[in-house]
């Protein structure tokens, strides 16, 4: 740290980043350097405001005393105001003044290193040196959780938790595309990119992630929780202290995303494999942003699979969930980021419905509708236009896919055209789409007849009788996909029938058939049963109450007076 | 439950197994045994077991993460397999993991296009693009799968069985690349009546069924349960 201020006073321009030794310079100025140093820190901390300084001061003692609740309170709200108030354009204070406020606390620095790059990741432009920095500020947190002796005594919020599982990958992803934009690089960054293959390398970030997962044998917990084994036993020495097992836990939706980054749609299910997504109370919903971003991902990969049913299921769980606690949701930063992936999920769901025609949920149906409803159309109708709306759609609200290698740095032409993974996705996707897109089309047109013969419908459609017929073939083989239908591997699953429309061929006869949804009454009649019984139970409860308060002496008649009224307004809410 | 491609293989062996489920798939030194059991896989002409699409996928993610790892002639039997692999979407999961590059291949290329073929249903293109070209010097595209040729049929006649409930020989003829004789076999070993004009009738299953159905409501127990136990209180 210290070394820093040293080589910007004396070396302008030449920066030195990952740590060589010092040793030859620092012999030379001992004791100037010192004293420089120590007013220069002064200065920095005195720089730092009042509000700021308290808040670092609070935050320090409540790690130290493991103060989750306090913590979650200055995480979560004061963190948030003061960076709006201080430093909405600029960085935190730099983390030697900090050390010098509250000490020499590794802990505490690594961690508020974290949020000090975490903010200018979000707010500002992280240099190559940033990058750098913050990884290897990450090894030495990582390092230290992993690599005690025994379970550490920290404890920290779960927002927080994920918070930096989550920007761990958002920072890695970052830098893949950064480094692959060969064209953009100076050539002194190239230089530093080829020497230092180390820094967010592919495979120590699924390192990270993997071990974490391993240290708190969350797989073994979730395991024995849903079969109904001893849970603490399945945790072991680590996996019991919740520090351990939410990063543990948060660590495995971490490896979903980079699985989905990485096109490796299978894996990143398979990898949900305890963790129940029909659970209410699973850990995911602990932390809102969790539980947006695990079924952004599954419905996603459930999209990219073909497998339209199931994708439309978790977009359409998850969106009902956001727009019915919208109102509760009232923390700044994580609102933003909840509502931005939300507006993604719609853009997935509109392609999807789509390819896949079905009946969706009431509200949703009609948000969809006056969103998407004109690209919706288009898509229906197929052809070069319903390409390009779905292209469109499909690149706001994919995730940032990435190549797990650093480009050819020599070859700078060929890297320019092999690196936009989400082009390569998106060709693939919207190949199957295409071919997805016969079964609206065919529909329409079939379900207004029983029988039909094949060459009448061809010059209904416009198409020669023999490529009708591969149409037909096609339909059939698309309106089955596999459905999930509750189990807790997500990719297996029953194979369906999606559309409600179905045909057979005779030689050159279709014949028609279609399902309906029968009249449901059972829902209505119960729900008003229920509701008359609670009327009438509410209404004898009355009566007893009165009839008992009729019975008692004077001395009591004002408290029974209010004792009357409060069930009786009781009963009017109901 | 059908048993789709992502169910372990009753012939996938304990070995790839615990290969696949821990860390050890990201190791590149184990390219080797993935390569070496799709080599078993190929040589294995029985559809019912000679596809492990989950471990294909993973030595297609090795070749992903280890450029220099890279093998054509595997990538083009592992796309060779999947076209036929009874799910119909694998082919695609393989896709996702491989790059432009790669993709610009001759053999590789030549695979995505007999793919549209196929999934659109253009058979008569599929098997002129397949064995069409007659002084061809390269070796087939599908070279060295064992059984190719009849998984291939398969699932044709799955799709035909699927769709048609009367169907004209000569149409399959078409369809699944054999002569007259060889369909009417076909036939007989499916128990297919052929009548006179060559109407091949096809049994009813639920896919070519063409039936109206009314989806009935399905009222669970639990429902009841709050009105039964009220009833039960009177």
């Amino acid at each position: 740290m210290y070394q820093e201020n040293y080589d910007d006073v004396e070396f302008g321009g030449d920066v030195d980043l990952v740590a060589n030794s010092y040793a030859n310079s620092n012999l030379v100025e001992g004791e100037l350097d010192e004293e420089e140093l120590i007013m220069q820190a002064q200065a920095g901390v005195q720089s730092i405001p009042e509000p700021v300084r308290n808040f670092l001061a609070n935050l320090h003692r409540n790690l130290a005393n493991c103060n989750v609740g306090d913590l979650a309170y200055n995480y979560e709200n004061q963190f948030v105001r003061l960076t709006d108030k201080f430093y909405g354009k600029e960085p935190w204070p730099e983390p030697q003044y900090v050390a010098a406020l509250v000490g020499d606390d590794g802990l505490f620095l690594t961690l508020y290193r974290e949020l000090y790059y975490r903010h200018i990741y979000s707010r500002l432009h992280p240099s190559m040196e940033t990058r750098f920095r913050s990884f290897e500020n990450y090894c030495d947190l990582f390092n230290y959780i992993l690599n005690s002796d025994g379970p550490l005594e920290l404890e920290l919020p779960n927002q927080w938790l994920w918070d930096i599982v989550d920007e761990f990958i958002y920072q890695f992803q970052s830098f893949c595309t950064h480094r692959s934009r060969v064209s953009k690089r100076t050539p002194e960054e190239i230089e530093l990119l080829k020497e230092n293959t180390q820094v967010w390398n592919t495979y120590s970030v699924l390192n990270v992630l993997y071990s974490l997962i391993q240290k708190s044998s969350i797989c073994e917990q979730l395991e024995a929780g849903q079969q109904g084994g001893d849970v603490t036993e399945a945790a072991g020495d680590f996996g019991v202290r919740p520090l351990y097992k939410m990063l543990g836990y948060f660590s495995i939706i971490g490896l979903v995303r980079v699985h989905c980054m990485l096109g490796d749609y299978t894996l990143a299910l398979q990898t949900l494999e305890n963790v129940e997504l029909g659970n209410s109370r699973a850990l995911f919903t602990r932390v809102t942003a969790c539980h947006v971003t695990v079924y952004y991902y599954v419905g996603f990969a459930y999209l990219m699979m073909g497998r339209y049913a199931d994708a439309i299921q978790s977009f359409v769980h998850i969106l009902t969930f956001v727009s019915r606690t919208r109102q509760y949701h009232q923390r700044s930063y994580q609102f933003d980021a909840v509502n931005k992936k939300a507006e993604q999920m719609y853009a997935l769901l509109a392609i999807a419905v789509s390819l896949s025609p079905v009946r969706v949920d009431e509200s949703i149906h009609s948000y969809l509708r006056e969103k998407y409803g004109d690209q919706q159309h288009k898509m229906q109708r197929g052809g070069d236009e319903a390409t390009e709306i779905m292209s469109e759609l499909y690149l706001y609200a994919c995730p940032k896919f990435i190549m797990p290698n650093p480009p050819s740095y020599i070859d700078v032409e060929a890297a320019g055209s092999a690196m936009e993974p989400q082009n390569f996705q998106l060709k693939i996707f919207l190949r199957e789409a295409r071919l997805q897109l016969v079964i609206p089309t065919l529909r329409s047109f079939l379900r207004l007849y029983t029988t039909m013969d094949l060459d009448r419908l061809s010059t209904f459609l416009d198409m020669a009788p023999a490529e009708l017929r591969n149409q037909l073939m096609v339909y059939k083989q698309r309106c089955r996909q596999i459905k999930w239908v509750g189990s807790p591997d997500l990719l297996k699953g029953e194979i369906t029938s999606t559309t409600d429309l179905d045909f057979a061929l005779q030689e050159d006869m279709i014949f028609i058939a279609e399902s309906r949804v029968g009249r449901r009454y059972a829902d209505w009649f119960i729900r008003n049963t229920n509701k008359i019984q609670d009327l009438v139970n509410n209404m004898e409860n009355r009566q007893k109450t009165t009839i008992a308060n009729a019975g008692k002496p004077k001395a009591e008649e004002s408290s029974a007076a209010s004792d009357a009224a409060t069930p009786a307004t009781a009963a009017v809410e109901a | 439950m059908a048993n789709t491609s992502f169910d372990r293989p009753s012939t996938r062996p304990d070995e790839i197994h615990s290969l696949l489920i821990g860390v050890e798939r990201y190791n590149p030194q184990k390219a080797g045994v993935l390569e070496d059991y799709l080599a078993r896989q190929c040589a294995n002409p029985d559809p019912a077991s000679n596809h492990d699409l989950m471990a294909n996928l993973a030595l297609l993610k090795m070749y992903q993460f280890n450029p220099d790892l890279v093998d054509l002639d595997v990538i083009r039997r592992i796309l060779a397999k999947a076209l036929i692999s009874q799910s119909q979407g694998d082919f695609n999961l393989c896709l996702y993991l491989l790059s432009d590059e790669i993709c610009s291949d001759a053999s590789i290329g030549k695979l995505l296009v007999l793919r549209d073929y196929l999934e659109g249903a253009q058979f008569d293109k599929f098997w002129k693009e397949m064995y069409g070209v007659e002084d061809d010097d390269d070796e087939s595209v599908v070279d060295g799968i064992a059984g190719f040729d009849n998984g291939l049929r398969r699932l044709i006649i799955g799709e035909i069985t699927s769709t048609y409930q009367t169907v004209a020989a000569k149409a399959v003829e078409k369809m699944v690349n054999l002569d007259e004789e060889a369909v009417l076999r076909l036939c007989k070993e499916h128990n297919w009546p052929a009548d006179s004009n060559g109407i091949i009738t096809l049994p009813l299953k639920s896919e070519n069924e063409a039936k109206n159905t009314v989806i009935k409501e399905n009222v669970k127990f639990e429902q009841l349960t709050k009105i039964l136990s009220a009833a039960n209180d009177i």
